[in-house]
């Protein structure tokens, strides 16, 4: 375990983290806020401890190993989700306890979308830019994360699987492979992140809002700088972006590099989880509509077919922004669309859930099984794309459904512990394991009913969830201390 | 080698099933005989009813006596619960008090097969005896059935990697053909059966029980089924000589009756507790009563500790074995506890036993598969093997496990939500499905005592779901593959 390495990039990753509390501070003087001495007082106190941390440790120089990738993984999330709460514990608006504080941090952070705070509209231009900044920053992080770092961990069954795919990186060494990752992919997501503020802006938001909602929509994070999120506009223009990017931001940022390093379209439809997601958006859009067609009390039927639309697609892929009150719609339509958030994005997305890969694959080793109970002695690899997964793949997908199914009722337990009743117990924990936001019941709107211990069982759900549990998990098991 | 599936000969198995089914009649006949109580004709009725219908089915095939092969196996399995569970419901279709619908007909009848016990009943204290006999009587029939099925056929066909315990089966079970197979398992286990279930009515006619309720109860406890005489279950007799005696044959039932049969052949007690699966699922019951019992505590809801215990304790035991006798509505129980509880129901009792869920054998195996994962990210090279009772388990069986644990989750949840589609609200629905599926019985909401305000498309939905949960989904699952009924 070398600490030193970990402890030196920590430090650097605090140092870099502080920078980004400067843009608020424009934001703050341009619209004259008042918030801007938070921010300032942030920039120092991180600067001067992420410089404490690093300088002991900077000429370590040392690559780093499997296992301290874990905990850097781990630290990155925990320590710059606690550290992003600072600015609205010392800010004079909103008034937050740490606990919202933190829970609001790692919200965006994780791309959750999960928030506490309420009268959106009345909080300084300068806190609900941070916000969605801090989403954006996450999304960033996911998909360097996704695509460089969690194959070579082998979590959940994403190694040999992704090593495999066309991508930007092929160095096998953990920092350079994460660097050029950076590199390559930091162009493609700002790219996209400036067409859907131009789509916003466009379709008739101003430009703060255009801004502040493209860094939301391109995370898949669902942060908003309304209460009614985008269901604000009441504009069917917005809806149409937001419904495209969501789109392109719960698909695989790889096969984004490549296809637009190539030029070509076609590598979209070549992969075999895309083509799946995008099956999956279609039938849970179709379902919905349907639903809502037949119990549904709508009287126009364009909006009932771009409401349904819209919300399962923002359901489905995780972000999480509302145009209706989902959650009074007939019956088991919202319970159904919860349980598509399950399924998620793809892999190497910003998206949450447990991705629509395993989710592939979990259904082909299901048939597999019906089909070896009546032909026993077959021989049945389990292929994607024309190739063979192996066994140890397969194994791990397994694995992981059954702890992150496993992680879900606990911690629904624990919330019900806590007293929360079952059907918002369930709709806050599948919101905030698969970085959803918004829920059920108590849960529907925002999150400040909950009291402390509540909070702190999401803030971990929400951890869980993004570090796609083992990485949190493995930190706990005697084998990963050991030498 | 033919691949065509032998139906003549399922026809005539079945045929003579029914008919030989009919017979189970006339005890009804006898006891409403006894009681006086006016049903006597009705079960004659039914008795014919079954009887011609069985013929009929049989008289044709009669001269086939092929052998069944595999593929029949799943064909048989699926069959012989769904065509029980039809005909036992014509007494209750038939009969004018109770009166029910034909779908709640079903519902009951297959309830009572699948040793779930949910009733759509209520005022039972106020029903004929012999309606009351013939109810108790199903879940004895089924009990039986079920353990010849645990214990024979389902690790013969490998559902759901249960083909991990055919090494363990009693008798002469090296026998590779299906038939000798069951009847050999059949004849071993079914004296097990009945001197537990004998030894069951002398406990609780001793404990204080009349005959009735005696003979009634001991064959819905050992059956893990569930059924009561009385609308208060358990309860009703408000004693903790019933209640011990109701926990130790709920654990029986739910333990795994080839250990049984191994522990009263050879006289080796020792036997239980070197079975890894018996240590965790006492292990399991154990754990869950201990928190119950906290939290039962610290909610105030109980305040002396013995009565905390004695409550957690039966219904922890209760519905992990999936039994579904109640001493109280633990629906009522403070916060976490009711789901707590009805989560328990999915993990179950242990293979080869009457009891429902996903099987401990199975959690055991998962949470030894899970923890290989952990390990297998620090030491991606290493080679580890799973172990059960010290030998290494298959990759085959393992992945069928994940499988089975992965459909059975995504049934669940289908079936949850189309029960939500008709109009149920979620906690109800959560819990309808949760209970039938894992054979339990009592559920929460709507459903916490019975089914009754449950709408018909709910009661074939959730009749579905008892079905699918006995059979351990894949039976039915491969009836409705393309590739089965190919060549």
């Amino acid at each position: 375990m070398s600490f030193a390495a970990i402890q030196r990039i920590l430090g650097l990753l605090l140092m870099v983290f502080s920078l980004t509390m400067l843009p608020p501070v424009g934001v703050s003087y341009l619209y004259r806020d008042g918030s801007h001495g938070a921010f300032l007082t942030a920039f120092l106190v991180l600067l001067a401890i992420g410089t404490l941390v690093w300088y002991p440790a900077r000429r370590d120089r040392r690559d780093l190993r499997l296992r301290d990738a874990f905990m850097v993984v781990a630290l990155f999330w925990v320590v710059l989700g606690t550290a992003g709460a600072l600015p609205l514990v010392i800010s004079p608006k909103p008034v937050v306890s740490v606990t919202d504080a933190i829970f609001e941090s790692i919200s965006g952070l994780t791309t959750t979308g999960a928030t506490v705070l309420t009268g959106l509209e009345q909080l300084p231009r300068s806190i609900l830019y941070y916000r969605q900044q801090m989403q954006w920053l996450g999304g960033m992080g996911i998909v360097i994360l996704a695509v460089a770092l969690l194959p070579m961990l082998g979590v959940g069954g994403m190694s040999l699987y992704k090593a495999e795919t066309p991508g930007p990186v092929k160095d096998s060494k953990l920092t350079p492979r994460v660097t050029q990752t950076a590199q390559m992919l930091w162009v493609v997501y700002l790219t996209i992140t400036v067409a859907c503020a131009g789509g916003y802006f466009l379709a008739g938001m101003d430009w703060f809002d255009a801004i502040g909602h493209a860094f939301s929509t391109v995370s898949i994070g669902g942060f908003s700088h309304y209460d009614a999120s985008l269901g604000h506009y009441d504009n069917p223009a917005i809806e149409a972006v937001a419904i495209l990017f969501m789109l392109i931001g719960a698909t695989n940022f790889a096969l984004h590099f490549t296809a637009w390093r190539s030029g070509r379209f076609g590598a979209y439809f070549s992969d075999p989880e895309c083509v799946a997601f995008l099956k999956f958006m279609a039938t849970i859009s179709l379902i919905t509509v349907a639903y809502l067609l037949i119990d549904g009390d709508y009287e126009d039927t364009l909006e009932l077919a771009m409401d349904g639309t819209f919300q399962a697609i923002s359901v489905g892929t995780t972000s999480g922004f509302t145009t209706s009150h989902y959650h009074h719609w007939p019956g088991a339509l919202p319970v159904l669309l919860i349980f598509a958030s399950f399924v998620g994005g793809c892999a190497g997305s910003t998206a949450g859930g447990m991705k629509v890969i395993r989710a592939l694959l979990l259904m082909k080793q299901g048939r597999r099984e019906v089909f070896r109970l009546v032909h026993p002695n077959a021989m049945m690899p389990i292929r994607i794309g024309g190739r063979a997964v192996p066994a140890r793949v397969v194994d791990a997908v397994w694995g992981f459904f059954a702890v992150y199914v496993g992680s879900f009722a606990v911690l629904l337990l624990l919330l019900m512990v806590a007293g929360l009743d079952q059907v918002s117990a369930f709709s806050a924990i599948a919101a905030t394991l698969n970085n959803l936001g918004p829920g059920l019941g108590e849960v529907a709107q925002n999150y400040a009913s909950l009291n402390a211990f509540e909070k702190w069982v999401c803030v971990l759900a929400m951890l869980l969830g993004r570090l796609e549990i083992f990485t949190l998990l493995i930190l706990l098991t005697a084998t990963y201390w050991q030498k | 080698m033919s691949s065509h599936l032998n139906l003549g000969v399922i026809r005539r198995i079945l045929g003579l099933l029914l008919a030989v089914f009919s017979l189970s009649m006339l005890a009804p006949v006898a006891v409403s005989l006894y009681y006086r109580d006016g049903q006597a004709e009705l079960f004659i009725e039914a008795f014919l009813i079954i009887l011609v219908v069985g013929m009929l089915m049989w008289f044709p095939a009669r001269k086939r006596h092929g052998e069944l092969r595999l593929r029949d196996g799943f064909l048989v399995v699926a069959l012989f619960w769904c065509v029980i569970g039809l005909a036992g419901a014509v007494p209750f279709a038939l009969a004018d008090d109770p009166k029910m619908t034909v779908s709640q007909a079903v519902f009951e009848s297959v309830s009572g097969f699948t040793t779930t016990g949910a009733t759509v009943l209520t005022g039972l204290d106020a029903l004929p005896r012999s309606i009351l006999y013939y109810r108790q009587q199903i879940q004895g029939l089924g009990g039986i059935g079920i353990v010849v099925l645990a214990v024979a056929l389902l690790p013969l066909l490998g559902i759901g990697g249960m083909q991990m315990l055919k090494a363990e089966t009693p008798g002469p079970m090296k026998d590779a053909k299906l038939t000798p197979r069951i009847t050999g398992t059949a004849k071993a286990l079914w004296g097990v059966y009945l001197v537990i279930t004998l030894a069951g009515v002398l406990a609780y006619w001793l404990a204080g029980m009349s005959l009735f309720d005696a003979v009634s109860h001991s064959f819905t406890a050992v059956s893990t089924g569930g059924y009561s005489t009385h609308d208060e279950s358990i309860g009703y007799f408000g004693s903790t000589a019933v209640e011990l005696v109701t926990i130790v044959l709920m654990v029986l039932g739910g333990a795994s009756f080839s250990l049984h049969f191994l522990a009263w052949r050879y006289r080796h007690v020792g036997d239980y507790w070197r079975d890894e699966e018996f240590r965790a699922y006492v292990a399991i019951l154990l754990s869950t009563t201990l928190i119950t019992t906290i939290v039962l505590m610290l909610t105030g809801a109980y305040a002396d500790p013995a009565e905390a215990v004695r409550s957690a304790l039966f219904h922890a035991v209760s519905v992990q074995t999936s039994t579904g006798f109640t001493t109280e509505n633990f629906a009522l129980w403070p916060g976490v506890l009711p789901t707590l509880l009805i989560f328990t129901s999915f993990v179950g009792g242990c293979a080869g036993s009457t009891g429902g869920g996903m099987k401990v054998i199975r959690w055991l195996l998962v949470t030894k598969q899970g923890s290989r994962e952990v390990s297998r990210l620090i030491h991606p090279s290493a080679e580890v093997v799973v172990k059960l009772g010290g030998r290494p388990i298959d990759s085959r069986v393992i992945e069928a496990v994940w499988g089975f644990f992965a459909i059975y989750l995504i049934v669940f949840t289908l079936l949850m939500l189309a029960l939500m589609g008709t109009g149920v609200d979620q906690i109800t629905a959560f819990a309808a499905i949760a209970t039938c599926m894992n054979n339990l019985g009592p559920g929460l909401g709507e459903v916490a005592t019975n089914f009754q305000s449950m709408n018909p498309a709910g009661e074939w939905l959730c009749t579905l779901a008892m079905l699918l949960g006995r059979l351990e989904i894949f039976p039915l699952l491969v009836l409705v593959s393309p590739g089965f009924w190919r060549g």
